[in-house]
């Protein structure tokens, strides 16, 4: 870990040596501790850090770049000057309305509730513990246990000639595994930044009893089903929602679900989605890599579609603030801190309001097959049953569908009152509930 | 690796890394990117007790690279807490030597001036055709300079270039989003090569025609709905169906199971070696890493193993693997040098090279003329296959109609599914050389933490019978 002073001192220095009119830097460090384990065993383990000076320079309209991990005094200087003989090759953009101005935000927030020290000094030893926790279970179980645990600590930082200035600094902390058998297998996946939420026995015995009750499964005809999509498939949708339409650059190409849907009542009425970079309940990130406070952006507000999120550019076109939604250092914008609003049932009693249906664990693999309506297709994995008069039956083989998650969220029948917090290994994060649908189209088998 | 040798460590090496990478990003008439960017570390990877351990940092400093060397033991022993059988290698690695990847123009010479007038006038071309909606254009550049050595004294240099190049126009209309792609998708084409390799693709010579294919797809006739026909698929997306239903499930460590939690398994399970049949007897596939320009060529790989080409297989029947050193020695073999790393701070993993299907001896018009009813695709748009590399889906950018011995009316929204060795079994038919062309895929991920490596596949048009093509909503 960098700290606070040395991430100030890093961007000073490039500040001091920037001759541009306008420039900004985004310092990012991450140190992280991965373990993998494969058939109850441990097979790799790794320990690394980096840290990344971003720098964009101005000139005019012009916006140059450059990236680099030397983070001493000729490095730095040799980067801000490449950013901006970068800005002098470049022809001016009309659109570009020049670098986030922090008169123009919300005061900036000194969230720093998402650092946890035992998580931050979490070490190989400690995770080799819980690693052999889920093996262990599995192993008595007669499985096999497969997944990866990992903790570490991020910071980010940010200053521009503007007089934007903020520093944050999270840990993270997830333990996933997939528990096999010789027909079968089931997943579990915790993430938080505070290494206690982690339960290492809770998530093997959900893993194992999914395995366990899996095994032998039946063959399953494609077509329409009900289902009931346990966290992790929730987890999917909002992902493919986001990435495929949520920001405003693929609104303003019209290449996004949301295009021609805004201000519609595309999904129903159960269906709330927003993002939020300050909530404490996700993993908090409170300000983006242009150094602009995160908003909580309302995605979709009882069904009916809100509008996209925004980086400086994307708003700067539409005569617009950003919504602090630059999630990298180029690119575009995207909310990678969703939320979906909870319901009032139980998993159970969504089961148990299906006549007929399936119930899903998780997707695999899944790609957007149409932009319009989001249509994606992908598999099953790890843990797929079919439900008959309420109840589940037995396991059946995993099947690929192929359907509008748009169209899916129409037919929102039922939403769990217990959220999860689904953290992913690059940043992106939902809290999302399991979910009842009246529809999903499945038009395949695996053999 | 003097500090982990004395720490314990039976066997150790060391990568030390620096990488340059270009990137040139002109979007909807304005260049959204001009970046020099660069990155420099170094890696210990350690096995103590027959146990791995990694650790790695960017401050070369010596007593953080005592503290590196130290962690990446204090790693492995942490390994050791949840029982392995201890790793063998087989036989020592001994490499000694240098390599630069052959190219013509080195990139690096080439002014961004110059770069940045190249796509401004592809952005023109595509921006002339009314209709569109976005348009996108880039250049990548990659220079990574690459130290190798290991406790068993193998010590090699290696200087890797790679250039790549590409554009994308999308057109909205007509209730539709159509984009076409040139001349991959995925965002570029990229090989290990020099500036060369960016005149031969005249970008500048293809955006309008790109550009007008998208609009013209608007309009264009839905692929017929999940019916079962003949399909010959172009090179490009042939490529792609290679790397996804060949190269990832000929991955030794997926096939042990080392991916099993992450992206999955392989039905190409090792019962399987010298005893499957792959495909009909028109297939022919092989994995190789000497063949510039494919994104998969090095002189030796993270390992110190000595590029090699392995036949994978042979008249349709599935005869090798992608291997390392500790899962070769599993199947009692020699690593066939395929275990690369993203970077400096990740792990070498067992990765695709240049996975290519062989080409056959039909040109393309004989096969067309050969068709009486089916559909001729080309160019990815979309893809997903499940976690034992067995169930595939494929959606392609454009597609036309034969009728026959006639290549047809245009399609739209074409996407084909199948089982992996069903539909390879299916190929009656594959295109010559002439029709062969050495693409790839420059954002493969694996592994966790997560890597993204660059791959080559060769490929030519080949023809499929009894395919479930259509599959949309």
């Amino acid at each position: 870990m960098i700290g606070k002073e040395m991430c100030q001192d890093i961007l000073d220095k490039a500040l001091r040596v920037s001759n541009a009119l306008d420039a900004d830097f985004y310092l990012s460090s991450q140190e992280q501790g991965l373990t993998r384990f494969a058939g109850n065993s441990i097979h790799q383990n790794v320990s690394h850090s980096d840290a990344q000076l971003h720098i964009r320079a101005v000139s005019g309209r012009r916006l140059g770049r450059a990236v680099t991990n030397d983070l001493s005094d000729a490095g730095i200087a040799k980067a801000v000057g490449q950013a901006e003989h970068n800005a002098s090759l470049m022809p001016e953009d009309p659109d570009f309305q020049g670098l986030p101005d922090p008169a123009d935000q919300a005061a900036p927030t000194n969230n720093t509730d998402s650092h946890d020290p035992p998580t931050a000094s979490y070490s190989p030893e400690e995770r080799a513990q819980a690693v052999g926790i889920v093996c262990s279970k599995a192993a008595s179980s007669g499985l096999k246990a497969y997944g990866a645990c990992r903790t570490g600590t991020q910071e980010i930082a940010v200053a521009s000639t503007r007089g934007a200035k903020n520093y944050h600094v999270a840990t993270f902390a997830g333990l996933l595994t997939t528990v096999m058998s010789d027909s079968s297998s089931g997943w579990s996946k915790g993430g938080s930044w505070r290494i206690a939420d982690l339960n290492p026995q809770a998530l093997a015995e959900e893993a194992t009893d999914k395995a366990l009750r899996g095994e032998n499964p039946h063959d399953i005809e494609p077509g329409e089903y009900a289902v009931v999509l346990d966290h992790y498939a929730v987890d999917d949708i909002l992902g493919a929602l986001s990435l495929y339409g949520m920001g405003a650059q693929a609104v303003q190409e019209r290449r996004s679900w949301m295009n021609g849907l805004e201000r519609e009542g595309a999904m129903s009425p159960s269906v709330s989605i927003w993002d939020d970079g300050q909530d404490p309940s996700g993993w908090p990130v409170p300000f983006d890599a242009e150094g602009v406070p995160r908003q909580k952006a309302a995605i979709v507000l009882d069904g009916v579609i809100g509008g996209p999120v925004h980086n400086s550019y994307t708003a700067g076109k539409e005569g617009r603030t950003s919504t602090g939604h630059q999630v990298n250092f180029t690119g575009a914008p995207y909310a990678t801190n969703l939320f979906m609003k909870p319901g009032d049932q139980t998993v159970d009693e969504l089961i148990a309001s299906t006549k007929r249906g399936l119930y899903i664990t998780r997707f695999h693999y899944t790609r957007l097959s149409h932009n319009k309506g989001c249509v994606m297709t992908g598999m099953t994995r790890d843990g797929t049953f079919l439900i008959e008069d309420g109840r589940i039956s037995h396991p059946v083989k995993n099947l690929r569908f192929t359907q509008s998650y748009v169209e899916a969220l129409a037919g929102v029948e039922g939403i769990s009152r217990n959220t999860k917090l689904i953290l992913s290994e690059v940043g992106f994060a939902t809290r999302v509930p399991a979910l009842k649908l009246a529809s999903f189209n499945f038009t395949g088998v695996t053999v | 690796m003097e500090t982990a040798r004395l720490k314990g460590a039976g066997y150790a090496d060391v990568r030390v890394v620096q990488t340059e990478q270009e990137r040139y990003v002109v979007r909807n008439g304005a260049v959204d990117t001009l970046s020099m960017d660069q990155s420099m570390g170094f890696g210990v990877r350690v096995l103590v007790d027959g146990v791995w351990g990694f650790a790695s940092s960017r401050d070369f400093s010596a007593s953080e690279v005592d503290r590196i060397a130290g962690l990446a033991i204090q790693v492995a022993k942490a390994s050791r807490l949840v029982g392995l059988e201890p790793a063998n290698l087989g036989s020592p690695v001994t490499s000694v030597g240098s390599y630069t990847t052959p190219i013509s123009v080195d990139p690096f010479t080439i002014s961004p001036e110059t770069k940045l007038a190249l796509l401004l006038e592809v952005d023109r071309g595509m921006g002339s055709v009314a209709g569109i909606s976005a348009r996108q254009c880039n250049l990548v550049f990659i220079k990574e300079q690459k130290t190798f050595a290991n406790s068993q004294r193998a010590h090699v240099e290696q200087t890797i270039y790679e250039s790549g190049g590409g554009m994308q126009a999308t057109a909205v209309g007509s209730g539709e989003v159509q984009r076409r792609s040139y001349p991959e998708s995925h965002g570029r084409m990229q090989g290990c090569a020099g500036w060369e390799y960016i005149t031969r693709m005249d970008l500048p010579g293809n955006a309008e025609r790109i550009a007008s294919e998208a609009v013209t797809l608007l309009t264009a006739d839905q692929c017929p709905s999940d019916i079962t026909t003949t399909l010959i698929i172009g090179g490009c997306q042939l490529a792609l169906q290679v790397h996804e239903s060949c190269g990832h499930a000929i991955e030794l460590d997926r096939v042990l199971g080392s991916e099993a939690a992450f992206a999955g398994t392989s039905f190409l399970t090792t019962d399987k070696l010298n005893d499957f049949s792959y495909g009909s007897e028109h297939v022919n596939m092989t994995a190789d890493s000497l063949s510039a320009p494919g994104m998969g060529t090095y002189g030796w790989d993270d390992e110190g193993v000595p590029s090699q080409s392995t036949t994978i297989v042979k008249n349709g029947r599935f005869v090798g693997y992608l291997m390392s050193r500790e899962s070769a020695a599993t199947l009692g073999m020699e690593s066939n040098g395929c275990m690369r790393a993203s970077s400096w701070n990740r792990i070498p993993l067992i990765r695709m090279t240049n996975v290519s299907l062989e080409p056959g001896d039909w040109t393309l018009d004989n096969l067309i003329a050969d068709t009486d009813d089916g559909i001729y695709v080309d160019t990815n748009k979309s893809w997903s296959i499940d976690d034992h590399r067995y169930n595939f889906q494929f959606g392609t950018e454009m597609g036309y109609e034969i009728k026959n011995g006639k290549r047809g009316r245009l399609l739209k929204n074409c996407t084909y599914t199948g089982i992996t060795p069903e539909f390879w079994n299916s190929c009656d038919a594959v295109c010559n050389r002439d029709h062969w062309e050495m693409w790839g895929t420059p954002q493969c991920g694996k592994g966790q933490p997560g890597q993204i490596a660059h791959t080559g596949h060769g490929a030519s048009p080949a023809r499929f019978r009894g395919v479930r093509v259509g599959v949309m909503r």
